[in-house]
């Protein structure tokens, strides 16, 4: 060969040496890529965790490589000119929009849409089911999957507002789990967020009810700003109807008590207000099988989780039949065949 | 020494531009650049969002495929047409004759993407402050400033990705015909993309046997890290501390890279017959 | 061998090859394909000429002298640089086999960027680019892209191109293939004027009516070794001089009387040839013939055709 060796493995050397010094900047660069929180987890992350749910997000992944965005973008708009034109409701439609979450998991709004899709959408076309035991089982099952799609992207988006925002409300306003509510809720309050966050938690402690901590709470929001009305009326309607009994409880004249509610179940015998106060009040008395017999009339006049969860809760206590709610339904059933997700 | 070296870098470049081909991507870029804000519109709500992902996608996109496309041709065309014998018959070393292409190839793409870039950018300044007007603060936007800003910066990462990917293209057409050139560099490229999902599958304490983590450790070792140019997350985000040190390291990295890969290619071309 | 005793202590060495080879395998019979071992030494100021049929390693040698290949074995130098150095290539030209060149670029083009590589610049570089063009006969037609190009437009510009750093040395594969005649006779006279002007010529062809006039040494190779090597000269009058008579038409009689006197009768382009073993023998059959009426048109001694040492020392292969 007329090319002499040395020049040729003093070339492959240059390269080792040059690889190896490179290799404590790259690492240097992970490392900073980690603490700046530019590491944007691929869903390839959760394949080595065992995730399996993730396999069609990686191999998308690995297909489109660094234009991950522009297909996730694309393929949102698609899944927004098929709601316009009416198919929202199809798989489909929710299909894509799942796509568009697993493509770009960072972006809030696919996740933020695929929950209140799944949660109140499909939850409310499921009625078109006739069977009634299926249709309460469809109907729990997407409420759940609403809910667990967007604990999902919490896990990409811990440190946004937006999503603990709407896992909080959806259990606030269509789960009507006050607890779980109160608890995402407050989430939020560690980062930039709206103002009306704080009522809504306010509005879910008077739901529990606790109404020292509603109080509390829309006494914050008034601190806050003086001009907002409805923390005012709030709390003007606490004092006005709920707060002596509330008192009262608390000072163990539960028979006082349970009059004063009545005088505003009386008002309004549906309300979710007096009705909770009521069932809470026999509970702190004591009188587990009145308390019992309030929770379920409560949870029957709405979905109410908190309610129905809170009957049961008694009815095991007492010995009771616990009666099957959708929800305890669906979850026997996971137990026995793990039900995959798309 | 340098002077045949900037002959052949401008050779190549004034041929790169009259490409009919290349030509064609840039028109269509810009095309599918000016779209975007069309598109945009179809989003109430996320329209800033849409315009910047699909003009910087767009960007990176049609810049990736010049990349490829003519980086893989830069030197396997000239020895299957023959065009470089009478060059390495006048007085250019093979090392000057791979840099000058190399560098052509850089400025070509590189000159490219500052095109699409100035129209992205005249775009994005033209309709951003309308649109942030119309729509109340979409959640990732805090300020117009700030995405002025991270246009700018994700355009200055696509230029940093974009040389590797030039360098690897070139060096892949030292070795190989100008369609497995192609190939390779698409495949590189798009392992490279996961780079970071084979680190991990490398590392013993998430169950890789020793074997796995020598062979996929060094796989890794050796690949591009294609995710260091990805910043998407602090560019979006003002109360993310990103302080200048970061980028520099990863022009420093990059260049570093690109040095290796051409010298690879460089040993490979001095052996290649001609 | 006996070139090198010849000449090389009085003049200096442009190419040396030392059992140079580049093997490329081996043919169904197991012959080796390539280059096989080639030493020669070539002085400066001299047109050499690299003969051989299609495949014996013309273009393969001459890619080895310009290190676009590697040698297999062996060894080589140009003005006593290795092979492949570039700084020889300053005072060499290349015109290669069927030259190809960047399409998009006209005639003038092509060559400012070539001499660019030289490092050559300016008013004078744009002089020196009509110079040649004119020399080539392409200076009217220079806005024409190299895409556009026949083929004898693509080997005249090539010659330019090969001239443009006014060259000590010249490698040629092919040079008169594709042209028209008269661009052969201009291409013959472009070789011969470098000769004069003190350069050095390498010349690879199988064109050997083209190669005859101008070369002054030859190399026969043959499926990769040189078969002959010599001054033309002493290619083409043979070992044993003898002498040739060559008559006006071809009529019986004269035939007749002819082969009583000579070694040897043949036609040839419509007259006879006769051959003696010497001038006496000869001169004194010119005498007898000519007196007898016939036409002498020509008495001399016996000059062979190249064509005719070239199926000689290549034989049947
Ligand atoms: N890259 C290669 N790989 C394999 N064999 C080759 C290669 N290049 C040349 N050869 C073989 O080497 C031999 C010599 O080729 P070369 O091109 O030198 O011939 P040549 O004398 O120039 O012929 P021509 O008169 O047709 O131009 C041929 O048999 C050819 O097939
Ligand atoms: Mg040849």
């Amino acid at each position: 060969m007329s090319k002499s060796s040395f020049a040729r493995y003093g070339g492959w050397l240059m390269v080792l040496i040059l690889l190896v010094l490179l290799q404590p900047l790259s690492d240097s660069v992970n490392y900073e890529r980690l603490i700046y929180g530019l590491v944007r987890p691929m869903p390839a992350t959760r394949l080595v965790e065992k995730d399996f749910t993730v396999v069609p997000g990686v191999i998308a992944g690995a297909i489109l490589g660094g234009f991950r965005e522009i297909a996730a973008a694309m393929i949102w708009m698609k899944s927004t000119e098929l709601w316009n034109k009416g198919h929202g409701t199809e798989l489909k439609y929710l299909s894509m929009v799942r796509t568009t979450t697993l493509l770009d998991p960072h972006w809030l709004e696919p996740w933020r849409i695929a929950g209140w899709h799944l949660a109140y959408n499909m939850y409310v076309e499921a009625d078109k089911i006739p069977d009634p035991e299926l249709r309460a089982k469809r109907k729990a099952q997407y409420m759940q999957m609403g809910v667990d799609c967007l604990k999902e992207g919490i896990s990409w988006n811990p440190d946004h507002y937006d999503l603990y925002f709407e896992l909080g409300w959806t259990y606030f306003d269509k789960v009507r789990n006050y607890d779980e509510a109160s608890k995402w809720l407050s989430h939020t309050l560690q980062f930039e967020h709206p103002e009306y966050i704080e009522r809504i938690i306010a509005h879910a402690y008077e739901r529990k009810p606790e109404m020292q901590k509603a109080l509390d709470w829309y006494d914050y929001c008034i601190k806050r700003n003086p001009a907002d009305g409805t923390a005012y009326g709030a709390t003007l309607t606490i004092h006005e109807r709920y707060l002596t009994a509330w008192r009262l409880m608390e000072e163990g004249k539960y028979d006082e008590a349970i009059e004063e509610a009545n005088c505003y179940l009386a008002v309004a015998p549906n309300n979710i207000l007096p009705l909770h106060l009521k069932a809470h009040i026999y509970e702190q008395a004591g009188e587990l099988e009145k308390a019992y017999k309030w929770w379920s009339v409560a949870g029957k006049t709405a979905l109410n989780a908190h309610a129905r969860e809170r009957a049961a809760r008694l009815a095991r206590q007492l010995g009771k039949e616990v009666p099957p709610e959708p929800a305890d339904i669906m979850r026997q059933e996971q137990m026995a065949v793990p039900e995959r997700k798309f | 020494m340098l002077r045949p070296i900037y002959y052949v870098a401008k050779a190549t470049f004034h041929e790169a531009w009259r490409r009919r081909f290349l030509n064609g991507i840039l028109v269509f870029a810009i095309l599918m650049i000016g779209s975007s804000r069309v598109l945009m519109y179809m989003q109430p709500g996320a329209e800033l969002r849409m315009l910047v992902d699909i003009g910087l996608g767009s960007i990176r996109f049609f810049g990736l495929l010049i990349a490829v496309f003519m980086g893989a041709r830069l030197i396997s065309d000239e020895i299957e047409k023959r065009t470089i014998h009478t060059i390495l018959a006048k007085p250019v070393s093979r090392g000057q004759f791979l840099i000058g292409k190399f560098i052509g190839g850089v400025t070509t793409v590189w000159s490219n993407i500052a095109i699409m870039g100035v129209a992205f950018y005249g775009l994005v300044r033209l309709t951003a402050p309308r649109v942030a007007a119309a729509a109340e603060g979409e959640s990732w936007v805090y300020s117009l400033d700030l995405m002025y800003g991270r246009v700018l910066g994700s355009i200055g990462l696509i230029f940093l990705e974009l040389f590797v990917v030039t360098a690897l293209a070139v060096t892949f057409s030292t070795i190989f015909s100008w369609i497995l050139a192609t190939i390779s560099t698409f495949f590189i490229y798009f392992v490279g993309q996961m780079s970071e999902f084979i680190h991990q599958l490398a590392d013993p304490e998430r169950g890789a046997t020793p074997v796995a983590a020598i062979v996929l450790g060094t796989i890794y070792r050796i690949l591009p890290h294609f995710e260091i140019f990805d910043m998407r997350e602090a560019i979006l985000d003002p109360a993310r501390p990103l302080p200048w040190e970061h980028p520099a390291k990863v022009v420093i990295q990059t260049c570093t890279y690109v040095v290796v890969v051409i010298l690879i290619g460089y040993l490979f071309f001095n052996e290649r017959e001609v | 061998m006996c070139f090198r005793i010849r000449r090389c202590c009085a003049i200096a060495t442009a190419i040396r090859t030392e059992n140079l080879a580049k093997l490329y395998g081996t043919d169904s019979e197991g012959r080796p394909v390539g280059l096989v071992g080639l030493t020669l030494e070539v002085a400066e100021g001299q047109i050499f000429g690299l003969l051989g049929p299609n495949g014996s390693g013309k273009t393969t040698t001459l890619k080895l002298l310009l290190g676009l290949i590697f040698p297999t074995s062996g060894s080589g130098e140009i003005f006593d640089l290795k092979l492949g150095s570039p700084e020889y290539k300053r005072r060499v030209g290349f015109l290669p086999e069927g030259p190809y060149f960047y399409d998009h670029l006209n005639a003038v083009e092509l060559l400012r960027f070539y001499a660019t590589l030289f490092g050559m610049s300016g008013p004078d570089l744009e002089k020196h680019i009509q110079e040649l063009l004119e020399l080539v006969g392409m200076w009217d037609r220079r806005a024409i892209r190299v895409r556009d190009y026949s083929r004898g437009m693509l080997q005249r510009v090539g010659v330019a191109q090969a001239l443009l750093n006014d060259p000590d040395l010249v490698f040629m594969d092919e040079p008169t293939a594709g042209l028209d005649p008269s661009a052969q006779i201009e291409m013959r006279n472009v070789i011969l004027r470098l000769r004069d002007e003190g350069k050095t010529v390498f010349l690879c062809s199988h064109l050997l009516k083209d190669m005859e006039p101008i070369c002054d040494t030859v190399a026969i190779l043959s499926r990769g070794t040189v078969r002959r090597l010599a001054p033309m000269s002493e290619l083409l009058s043979g070992d044993s001089p003898r002498y040739v008579l060559t008559v006006a038409g071809q009529s019986e009689q004269v035939q007749s009387r002819l082969a009583s006197l000579a070694t040897e009768v043949r036609p040839r382009e419509g007259n006879l040839e006769a051959v003696y073993e010497d001038q006496g023998a000869a001169l004194n059959a010119a005498n007898q013939i000519g007196a007898a009426g016939a036409k002498i048109l020509h008495v001399g001694p016996e000059r062979r055709t190249l064509e005719e040492v070239f199926v000689e020392v290549v034989g049947g292969e």
